[in-house]
């Protein structure tokens, strides 16, 4: 995760505003530098920290809403926008890698309860009076128990959702992040906040 | 979502010193108003609503960290971090379960064990969690954690908790 830039000038003296102003100032700046690294959507790192940096923005425009005439409440509102879809991305960038790590640990307890079975299985010398092939289908009804692939289908499947649906929320990111550029937000906020 | 409480006294022509002791400390006092019933377990909305709470604090100590010493503020951030973290866990995987138990009917019967058994696994792991969070608290109670943070932030600032008192809003 990205540290936060410095911020530097603060007099914890001074009012609300002018300080307000240099913090947010930077952290505008900050959410602003992803733009062309996040027109990449394998950008996964870059999403995330303009996540964060979103984030970051969004609470101080909260924080410091009390002291600005004007209503700051729509441009939180655009940037609670952005954040929440990238806040979605991102748990479709966590979620898929656990499932996979899931599927592994699946694996891991199959080949654990597989190993139980034959182990169990594996008399010094056959039992008197069964039979070799009902002696094997007793073998493999106990195997097939341990096995666990039954639930690798519905992991694969939500695997496959979760990537149609990071896809799906990677395109809606885009349209708003072009629609808010495109809608001069930077230069609205910076005029609500008396920054230029 | 649980409301965020008022700040006593705040208005947009405060000092950044004076705002910065009253926002933490209402912060401050609105997550611990959360914490028996986060302890106690019985509720997951109380554990949401103190995750949000600190998140707010956060937020907050983030804000105004130019109103104090540096070196000193952080070791008290990184302590509210951990709050924060530690929440964030939890609340993340009571999400999960919850948001996978509602997608159980929409999928395939063949692709229901599947989904199960994650929320089995998920809900095991969640177990685990209760006792890092009170290990978490009673760490905070034998450090006086909570005093001593309000004791700096009136060092620092001049806001005194006590006089501040911070109430939850009505209704």
């Amino acid at each position: 995760m990205a540290k936060p830039r410095p911020v530097t000038g603060i007099d914890p003296g001074r009012r609300l505003r002018p300080n307000a102003r240099r913090i947010m100032a930077v952290r505008i700046d900050e959410v602003h530098s992803y733009d062309g690294l996040v027109a990449d959507p394998a950008r996964v790192t870059e999403l995330h920290d303009m996540r964060i940096a979103c984030k970051r923005l969004r609470y101080l425009l909260e924080i410091f809403a009390i002291a600005f005439d004007e209503d700051l409440e729509p441009f939180i509102a655009e940037v609670r926008g952005l954040q929440d879809l990238l806040g979605d991305i991102h748990d479709c960038d966590v979620q898929v890698p656990m499932l996979e790590d899931h599927l592994a640990w699946l694996d891991e307890r199959e080949a654990a309860g597989a190993r139980a079975v034959v182990a169990a299985a594996a008399p010094a010398r056959p039992r008197r009076g069964r039979a070799p092939e009902r002696a094997f289908r007793e073998f493999r009804g106990r195997l097939d128990a341990a096995r666990r692939a039954d639930e690798r289908i519905g992991v694969h499947a939500l695997i496959a959702r979760r990537r149609a649906e990071r896809e799906a929320l990677y395109a809606r990111f885009l349209d708003e992040w072009r629609r808010l550029k495109r809608g001069r937000f930077r230069a609205r906020l910076e005029r609500a906040l008396g920054i230029r | 979502m649980a409301r965020a409480w008022d700040v006593p006294g705040l208005t947009g022509r405060a000092r950044f010193r004076d705002a910065a002791g009253r926002v933490i400390i209402t912060r401050w006092r609105e997550m611990m108003s959360y914490r028996d019933g986060t302890l106690l377990g019985e509720d997951i909305e109380e554990l949401h609503a103190m995750r949000v709470s600190s998140r707010r604090l956060r937020a907050a100590m983030d804000a105004f960290e130019g109103a104090f010493p540096r070196g000193s503020f952080r070791r008290y951030l990184r302590q509210v971090k951990e709050i924060t973290d530690t929440l964030g866990d939890a609340r993340d995987l009571d999400v999960a379960i919850d948001r996978l138990t509602r997608l159980v009917p929409e999928m395939a019967p063949d692709e229901r064990p599947g989904i199960e058994g994650l929320i089995d696994r998920y809900r095991d792991e969640r177990a685990a969690e209760a006792p890092v969070i009170a290990d978490l608290f009673a760490r905070l109670d034998a450090a006086d954690f909570g005093a001593r943070l309000e004791r700096y932030v009136e060092r620092h600032t001049g806001v005194s908790a006590r006089r501040l008192a911070p109430r939850p809003p009505e209704g």
